[in-house]
């Protein structure tokens, strides 16, 4: 009696589970892809705010790491994943700048945008016993000395290797680009001085520049940092010149408004969690909030901007 | 030195609490199994627990992710000894000694050595952790592109032959490493180089895979060879007494043990590969000076005690810069940095300043973790050497199937498994006709990074090859090559001339 019961109540959850599976999304765990190995910024990024999101979309969002080809593998996965809002990609610059460097399967049009986390304005370090005293210092003896100052930077055709060009292309000055493999490797070089300056995106080298070891000579950004008041952008002084590295999600072409949607407004309370301000305050990230349609508009801007300076240096 | 061992003290008192006792135990646990499963190693494992962290306070959470990362350290040997499966890269060098010692019935010894080993590098290591730490990462910061260029140099020439078999053959293999480590993206201009197109090929070809194929895929694809008659057979059944190692043992292990922690710490502190040129270096030199290099290749403990406790202290120093400078040298501490950061820790120079407390109860966390490790292994032993009584037609295609799960999980990618087939093939042609994997490797690892130190010296010199003589350190490595490569030039000429003097 009591098994058929049992029985009888199981089916009718099953009963009524069905139709509310089919008309509610989410009715699983949604997985984002890092193209990228675990540890590094992007990937602690999403990790702090999967956990935070996982509760107010109802399931949990699991961080699934899809390192190699310099993120054209993750990227190519995500582009070619079911598009039923399932199985989303973080979006970061790199998006915008590989497709132009190697072929690629994908470029950010094989995506939907969601919504934009993070962007970080991009700088340059060099030594506090650097004979420098200014960017204008900096750059009156570059333009003397072309090619002779070293500029480390954390990867060939990265996005701060990137940022270093287009700068000294708006300065008018000519550098000497050495790649290291990553952000750690080449604060290592400048604080050994084996470079004269590194082209970083925070929070790499921050804590350097604390401690009083290296200092910001330029900072790429529109307004001052909140860590460093002291330090003027480049704009203030006279270059008009601000990048950085943006970081966002994107799910595939074809997903559903209603899904993408959800899924937006998920990640936008998880984005406003405290839990996840503090962790995003802690790692000295600069929180920026873009929604669908304004990080589409900004992914398609530079994409055209990437493809040109690109150009421009394979001449 | 009076203020350190306050600290440690204080380190002590932190790290002792039941609550952090218990982290570093959990950490020790999951470490060691992950090390003993190929394929997913110390920095997949940290990643995937990190989450799990959140809720602790950053002490806990690091004493536990470290445990991690120093317990795989000692489970990695496991099934180098046992299957022939080199669990990450850390205990290639293990295969080649300590599967033959279980192939003679010692696997016990093998096995408890590596934990005995790695005990007393890691309590040593901690003690240059403590007294040493910020000379030291000073002292790394020296090693700019030119350094490393000519470090790499020495280790690629000095360490190829590291099995004393042809030179000709390993310098062969060492070639095929090197062609191999160029597939993937150009480090310098990011062209796809010989990709043919791939995009999985982009990324380069994966070390594990290939580890695991030229070893352990093709152990098994040589058995199959065999006799069904020896297949079907219980291989060895040791004797519970045999089990561990005999005062002998013990005897000849100890000094190689205490060498091969010297040579881990030192490299340790070089960023890069440190646990492959680390082991490779403490093998060779334990052969060079062995009375008896023979045994080498056929069993030698040496072989198996000086490699693995290179390893385990190389893990200990490798956080050096980490705690010092904030800044990651070797790939598992780059993960740590980032649960640092999770944690609200910015690391970096003022990190012990800021936060002592982490910084001391973590290191006196290793301490206590070594000492759970060792007490944790020694009694799998006999459990794990009983895995060598199934019957090898079983065994074979259990470790198949071991491998490619093991190394699925590494990138979750199946392309992967296909690479590791596919060298599991080419090591099993490469047995038949003797030439060593071990080569091969080094130079699939120091290859790339041998490349981009190379190109970067000479991109900030100008293209003046001067860079590598003018720097001291970098010509006393050079100068080291040299006199390697002329010695048996002269031993040669020398007997010559004696003959020609004589008769």
């Amino acid at each position: 009696m009591l098994r058929k019961s049992m029985i009888a109540v199981v089916i009718l959850v099953l009963l009524a589970g069905v139709p509310i599976q089919a008309a509610e999304f989410p009715t699983k765990e949604v997985q984002v892809i890092i193209p990228w190995a675990a540890g590094g910024a992007t990937d602690l990024i999403f990790r702090a705010l999967a956990a935070t999101t996982g509760k107010y979309l109802g399931k949990a969002v699991v961080v699934v790491n899809r390192p190699g080809g310099g993120s054209a593998v993750g990227y190519t996965e995500g582009a070619q994943a079911k598009p039923d809002g399932y199985m989303l990609t973080s979006a970061v610059t790199p998006l915008t700048i590989l497709p132009h460097q190697v072929t690629t399967a994908y470029t950010y049009k094989n995506f939907e945008p969601i919504i934009n986390v993070v962007s970080d304005p991009s700088m340059f370090l060099i030594r506090s016993d650097a004979p420098w005293k200014s960017l204008k210092e900096f750059l009156d003896y570059a333009k003397k000395h072309p090619e002779m100052i070293t500029v480390g930077n954390s990867g060939a055709g990265g996005g701060v290797h990137l940022v270093a060009l287009a700068f000294e292309k708006t300065a008018g000055v000519k550098l000497n680009h050495i790649p290291f493999s990553g952000g750690g490797p080449s604060v290592t070089a400048i604080l050994g001085g084996h470079v004269n300056a590194v082209s970083v995106s925070p929070p790499e080298g921050i804590s350097h520049v604390q401690a009083g070891k290296l200092k910001i000579l330029a900072l790429f950004a529109e307004k001052r940092l909140e860590m460093f008041p002291d330090v003027p952008t480049v704009k203030e002084q006279g270059i008009d010149f601000a990048m950085g590295m943006w970081r966002g999600l994107v799910a595939p072409k074809g997903t559903p408004p209603d899904a993408i949607k959800k899924l937006h407004d998920a990640f936008k309370q998880g984005m406003d969690d405290p839990v996840f301000r503090k962790n995003a305050k802690d790692m000295a990230v600069n929180l920026s909030y873009l929604g669908p349609e304004p990080f589409g508009k900004l992914m398609a801007s530079e994409h055209e901007f990437f493809e040109k300076l690109i150009k421009e240096i394979k001449k | 030195m009076f203020e350190s061992l306050q600290h440690l003290a204080s380190g002590f008192t932190i790290a002792t609490t039941f609550y952090n006792l218990f982290y570093c135990l959990i950490g020790a646990i999951v470490g060691t199994l992950i090390g003993v499963l190929p394929g997913i190693g110390p920095i997949a494992g940290i990643a995937l627990l990190i989450p799990a962290t959140f809720g602790l306070n950053p002490t806990s959470a690091i004493i536990m992710l470290a445990g991690i990362y120093y317990g795989a350290m000692y489970g990695g040997s496991t099934t180098s000894i046992l299957l022939n499966v080199p669990g990450e890269t850390a205990s290639v060098i293990t295969c080649i000694d300590g599967y033959q010692m279980a192939q003679k019935g010692r696997a016990g010894p093998a096995l408890a050595i590596c934990a005995i080993g790695s005990f007393i590098a890691g309590t040593i290591g901690l003690f240059g952790l403590v007294f040493l730490a910020p000379p030291l990462a000073e002292a790394a910061l020296a090693f700019g592109p030119p350094e490393y260029f000519s470090l790499m140099v020495f280790g690629f020439i000095v360490l190829s032959n590291v099995t004393g078999t042809s030179l000709i053959k390993s310098l062969m293999m060492a070639v095929v490493g090197l062609i191999i480590g160029t597939i993937g993206l150009d480090p310098v201009t990011g062209d796809a180089r010989f990709t043919f197109g791939s995009i999985s090929l982009l990324g380069g070809i994966e070390f594990v895979a290939v580890a695991i194929g030229l070893f352990g895929i093709a152990e098994v694809l040589t058995n199959v060879e065999k006799p069904l008659e020896m297949l079907e057979q219980r291989v060895i059944v040791p004797r519970f007494r045999e089990l561990y190692p005999s005062l002998q043992d013990l005897k000849k292990s100890i000094t190689a043990i205490l060498r091969g922690t010297g040579i881990g710490f030192g490299v340790g502190l070089v960023p890069g590969p440190a646990p492959v040129i680390a082991t490779y270096s403490s093998y060779m030199i334990e052969r060079k000076i062995s009375k008896h290099p023979e045994e080498f290749g056929k069993g030698a403990i040496e072989g198996v005690a000086g490699p693995e406790s290179a390893n385990n202290s190389a893990c200990q120093s490798a956080f050096i810069p980490l705690f010092v400078l904030g800044i990651p040298f070797a790939p598992p501490t780059a993960i740590l940095l980032g649960a640092l950061l999770i944690h609200g820790v910015t690391p970096g120079p003022l990190l012990i300043g800021q936060h002592p407390e982490l910084f001391w109860g973590v290191i006196a966390s290793m301490y206590i973790g070594n000492f759970i490790l060792l007490i944790l292994n020694l009694p799998f032993v006999p459990l794990f050497a009983n895995i060598l009584r199934i019957p090898k037609k079983i065994l074979l295609p259990l470790i198949i199937l071991f491998c490619i799960t093991g190394q699925y999980t590494v990138n979750n990618s199946v392309f992967d498994i296909g690479i590791m087939l596919l060298f599991g093939a080419l090591g099993f042609l490469m047995r038949k006709w003797a030439y060593e994997g071990a080569p091969l490797l080094l130079a699939l690892v120091l290859g790339p990074k041998l490349e981009v130190a190379f190109r970067q010296s000479l991109m900030i010199s100008h293209g003046d090859f001067g860079v590598f003589i003018n720097r001291p350190i970098s010509m006393v490595f050079l100068l080291a090559t040299l006199v390697f490569l002329a010695i048996p030039i002269l031993r040669t000429v020398s007997k010559y001339l004696k003959k020609g003097g004589i008769v």
